[in-house]
């Protein structure tokens, strides 16, 4: 599975818990909702799990996480 | 340094369900003490019990638990706000709003509905101001308090990122004003001026509290000048946390004496907010603690800590009012009614959480945790 795919994957089954909610990549998970102040906590450690790749925390930042989009070039950039 | 947060969220649940199953062991031992041997109404004959002391330190040492989450939501507001962006989108703040008041209104309503089942009927003004200001249940106030943070964030964004040390000063000494209200009723002042003085700024006003949300902002926008900071005084505060917990403690028994009353309700004083600070920066400078023990099913319990938040405190309620109407004798041992409340406080919502998360209801989850 790609990245994109795993990252959309967790976000729709751990983010969203089942709620019914079309996600496209490019989609801002702050404005929407999806990314909260436990949820971004959520999304670092599965990064780290699911990939073993460590987010420095100078990169834990809107502008690498605010959809699956950036986070996916931000994995790709990084890993 | 995030998974760390994490795990700073779980430790803090945890430590919210240990206070108020510190709360109600007080209630046990003396307003309940006639349930369970020959005592007036309210009997004070277990202070300075054994029992008595390990609730007062219990007590102090858990009372970094709802600072904790509101320095983590100022963290995120900090990550929500980005570097190229000047401040927090505010469709990112309703978003946060509506995501916290959902949860907050459903079990806000059914509590204040709990209430008519039982014949308490309020005006509508009344459950209005029940909603607004979080009293349907004690531990809801955390929850418009939040809110008035996350709307007062782009006032506070902008200086945290350029003037973070006057930010943070200011926010202290609003804080250290707050909480010298309480002390003239904590040293036992009775006068109405004094009582009126003590309620002024009740915990749901963003006034009571400011200090640690932007403290969590201000980490967030200057996280890697922080960490060299810390990196060099780590054992300082570590050593301020060890050492202000015992003296926290005694704080309290001295205002105790020399009030000349024989309980009061707690209150945090100032010596509570230092140990505060030192718990919160020891845990952001020390790696070690992502690796206690139990620690991913502590950060796990940290990841639903607002639907747990949310649920304990009415479970602990009815655990402690079923004990009391069936089990009393339990009452008179904290060594018993401690774990059977620490263990219903948090295994219940923790197992309504996984029921909903397992069943065809699980696309209300957010609606009804968070």
């Amino acid at each position: 599975m790609d990245t994109q795919t795993i990252l959309t994957d967790y976000v729709k089954e751990e983010l969203l818990k089942g709620r019914k909610m079309e996600i496209k990549p490019e989609d801002d998970l702050l404005s929407a909702g999806i990314l909260d102040s436990l949820g971004i906590l959520q999304m670092v450690a599965f990064i780290e799990d699911r990939f073993g790749y460590q987010v420095p925390d100078e990169d834990v930042v809107f502008e690498n996480f605010v959809s699956i989009e950036a986070l996916t070039n931000y994995l790709k950039a990084n890993q | 340094m995030f998974k760390r947060l994490l795990l700073l969220n779980g430790i803090s649940v945890i430590c919210v369900i240990l206070f108020h199953a510190a709360g109600w062991g007080f209630v046990a031992m003396f307003s309940w003490a006639h349930q369970y041997m020959p005592a007036a109404a309210t009997d004070f004959d277990q202070l300075g019990s054994i029992a008595y002391y390990v609730l007062q330190t219990i007590e102090q040492l858990v009372v970094f638990a709802v600072p904790s989450f509101l320095f983590v939501s100022g963290f995120f507001v900090a990550f929500a706000t980005g570097r190229t962006h000047s401040n927090m989108a505010w469709a990112t703040i309703w978003a946060r709003i509506k995501k916290m008041a959902i949860p907050y209104l459903i079990w806000s309503g059914a509590l204040i509905f709990g209430l008519l089942l039982q014949g308490t009927i309020y005006s509508p003004d009344k459950y209005l101001k029940m909603l607004l200001t979080g009293q349907a249940n004690p531990a809801y106030y955390y929850v418009p308090l939040l809110i008035q943070y996350y709307l007062l964030s782009p006032l506070i964004i902008p200086l945290a990122k350029k003037h973070w040390l006057p930010l943070l000063i200011v926010t202290g000494i609003i804080q250290i004003a707050v909480q010298l209200t309480y002390y003239p009723a904590i040293l036992g002042f009775d006068q109405p001026m004094v009582q009126t003085l003590s309620t002024l700024i009740p915990k749901w006003l963003f006034l009571s509290r400011l200090f640690w949300f932007t403290l969590g902002v201000v980490v967030g926008f200057h996280l890697t000048e922080l960490k060299l900071w810390l990196e060099r005084v780590k054992w300082v505060w570590l050593t301020l946390a060890v050492v202000l917990l015992p003296l926290g403690v005694l704080e309290w028994e001295f205002y105790l004496h020399i009030s000349g009353q024989q309980w009061m309700d707690p209150r945090e004083t100032l010596l509570d907010s230092v140990y505060t600070l030192a718990v919160i920066l020891s845990f952001l400078a020390f790696d070690q603690i992502a690796s206690i023990p139990f620690s991913k099913q502590i950060a796990d319990l940290g990841s639903k800590s607002y639907g747990i938040y949310l649920i304990h405190s009415p479970v602990m309620t009815f655990a402690a009012r079923g004990i009391y109407h069936f089990a009393p004798a339990i009452l008179g041992y904290q060594i018993i009614f401690q774990p059977i409340m620490i263990i219903l406080g948090l295994g219940v919502p923790v197992i309504f959480m996984e029921i909903v998360n397992r069943s065809p209801a699980r696309r209300f989850y957010q609606y009804l945790f968070g």
